[in-house]
């Protein structure tokens, strides 16, 4: 792998200008959830219109695509513990199940809580709105406690 | 500019700093939720306080957007049961497949076939949203299940 980890000092600050730059441009809440939600609405009233939104998911699909084009690929190999714990034909089977799972409680999650981590997390903080603080204290804690749980099974 | 062209290049940006900062990778995830790099908060907490910062400095001055001319201006949200459930169901899918929205994109877009799964589930919980939204009860305090008109209901 010939690329490094971008330190935080500078990666924080460039995401967060991100959301200034939402913000100055167009007056817009920036959030991931916001522009997955663009493209699935969009598609399914059959329609291929997309806003700022649905392109700001095709540029971060783009940007991720040329950075591993550049580094000469993927950023990691297999796929954290869940690799780890389950292996062979059955596990494979296994693991996409769990991700299909968690895929539907990320969607379903985000988008009765409003925002994910970059629209509650990011942008909402940043506006100082106070039902992001809460959900950004529920996902954070949540996400410990579950992370935490399944570290001690596996252990 | 249009606001197509600015959303599709905030995304590239957006997408190059997520992979370059490892929150692609669900072990970064994992190693920050369990405490033993403290990476994930010093990255968060970063984008947090310039977004902050940048944000407040837009307030104050209350300019035009750049490019549609609106007044810079939004509206905070208070916290409902909604933030708290929402957020719990992410959190557990956080927790377990070390994947938020924004990662998930950039998965994809560095051709890491695990994020395919991850992504049918998202776009299945986004539609099974939009399948709660259109029966929920008229009074939205009566359900966790935000009306369209919520204030943060693009996310």
């Amino acid at each position: 792998m010939v690329h490094s980890q971008l330190p935080w000092w500078i990666g924080g600050p460039l995401l967060g200008l991100c959301v200034v730059a939402m913000r100055w441009l167009m007056n817009e809440r920036l959030g991931v959830m916001g522009a997955w939600s663009d493209v699935v609405d969009t598609v399914a009233a059959r329609r291929l219109s997309f806003g700022p939104f649905g392109w700001m998911l095709f540029g971060l699909i783009a940007g991720a695509a040329a950075f591993a084009l550049i580094a000469g690929g993927p950023d990691f190999h297999g796929y954290g513990w869940l690799t780890g714990t389950f292996s062979g034909t059955g596990g494979t089977i296994l693991i996409v199940a769990i991700l299909l799972a968690c895929g539907v409680l990320i969607g379903l999650g985000t988008k009765i809580a409003g925002g994910c981590t970059s629209g509650n997390g990011l942008s909402g903080n940043a506006m100082a709105s106070p039902a992001s603080l809460v959900a950004t204290l529920t996902f954070f804690a949540t996400g410990i406690v579950v992370t935490v749980l399944t570290e001690a099974l596996i252990r | 500019m249009s606001t197509r062209v600015a959303g599709a290049l905030i995304g590239v940006v957006f997408g190059v700093v997520l992979s370059w900062s490892g929150m692609t990778s669900p072990e970064v995830i994992r190693e920050g939720l369990l405490f033993e790099d403290a990476y994930l908060f010093l990255f968060f907490g970063g984008a947090v306080t310039t977004a902050f910062a940048g944000l407040w400095i837009l307030r104050r001055r209350a300019p035009r957007a750049l490019l549609t001319g609106e007044r810079v201006e939004w509206e905070t949200v208070s916290p409902e049961r909604r933030h708290v459930a929402g957020s719990v169901l992410f959190g557990i899918g956080w927790g377990v497949s070390g994947a938020c929205p924004g990662p998930i994109a950039t998965q994809l877009g560095q051709g890491i076939a695990w994020g395919i799964p991850t992504t049918v589930g998202l776009v299945l919980g986004i539609v099974l949203f939009r399948r709660l939204q259109a029966r929920a009860p008229a009074e939205p305090a009566a359900s966790v299940i935000p009306s369209p008109m919520a204030a943060d209901a693009t996310a």
